[in-house]
């Protein structure tokens, strides 16, 4: 079992619940592959740096997993079927990852509480980002 | 003899930093040109570890477009 980390940028113009369900069902994906998702961050809506189908913005999330090798080639067929993902990738940790991650462990534990309410604000890397995920989930509710 | 004296340290090791997220743009940002290259190491002097490292997340936050291919691309 390896350590991987998927990131897929969407479609900004989809509506949030269909993002909601794209991230849904990716987790369950993985969890039907016999992994184990660690994490769900979804990053919102960012401007890429450039653009993507004639696209200038893209709504990114990532998926924190635990797993065989064969589901990222799983994830990877779920995502080329898809037309609403722009951009996706899938990598595995390498030792240099595992190494910072080894070194800061007592962060990396609550973390892994929030996997399971994915559609509650998610660590998102800056605060303005953090509260448009907030205001999304305040409409669809 | 000379070449001793020219010699810098990593900065990446200075600032104590083991592994490069691709997903950090304002430190990836740093090592690139305003065109978007990466610059190379016998300007920066970062360790040739630490090199194939920051390469290796400059390219993937590339391909996320989380950083330009080109900076002129869109302008």
């Amino acid at each position: 079992m390896a350590i991987y980390e998927t990131v897929v940028i969407l479609d900004s113009l989809l509506p949030p619940k269909e993002i909601d369900d794209f991230v849904e069902r990716c987790s369950s994906v993985i969890a039907e592959h016999g992994g184990k998702v660690r994490t769900i961050e979804k990053w919102g809506k960012r401007r890429l740096a450039y653009e993507i189908q004639k696209k200038q913005y893209g709504f990114y999330f990532s998926v924190e997993f635990e797993g065989e090798g064969e589901i990222p080639a799983i994830l990877q067929s779920e995502y080329n079927f898809n037309d609403n993902v722009l951009r996706y990738l899938t990598y595995r940790y390498d030792k240099h990852k595992l190494q910072s991650m080894s070194s800061q462990k007592p962060s990396a534990k609550p973390v892994e509480v929030r996997s399971s309410a994915p559609a509650e604000a998610e660590p998102v890397k800056k605060v303005e980002k953090a509260s448009e995920v907030d205001e999304k989930n305040e409409e669809e509710a | 003899m000379y070449k001793q004296k020219r010699r810098r340290n990593c900065p990446f090791a200075q600032a104590g930093i083991v592994y490069i997220d691709f997903k950090d743009e304002k430190l990836l940002k740093k090592y690139l040109t305003e065109q978007g290259k990466i610059i190379p190491r016998h300007t920066s002097g970062a360790s040739a570890k630490m090199q194939r490292q920051l390469a290796r997340a400059v390219k993937r936050a590339r391909h996320l477009a989380l950083l330009p291919y080109s900076a002129d691309f869109t302008r």
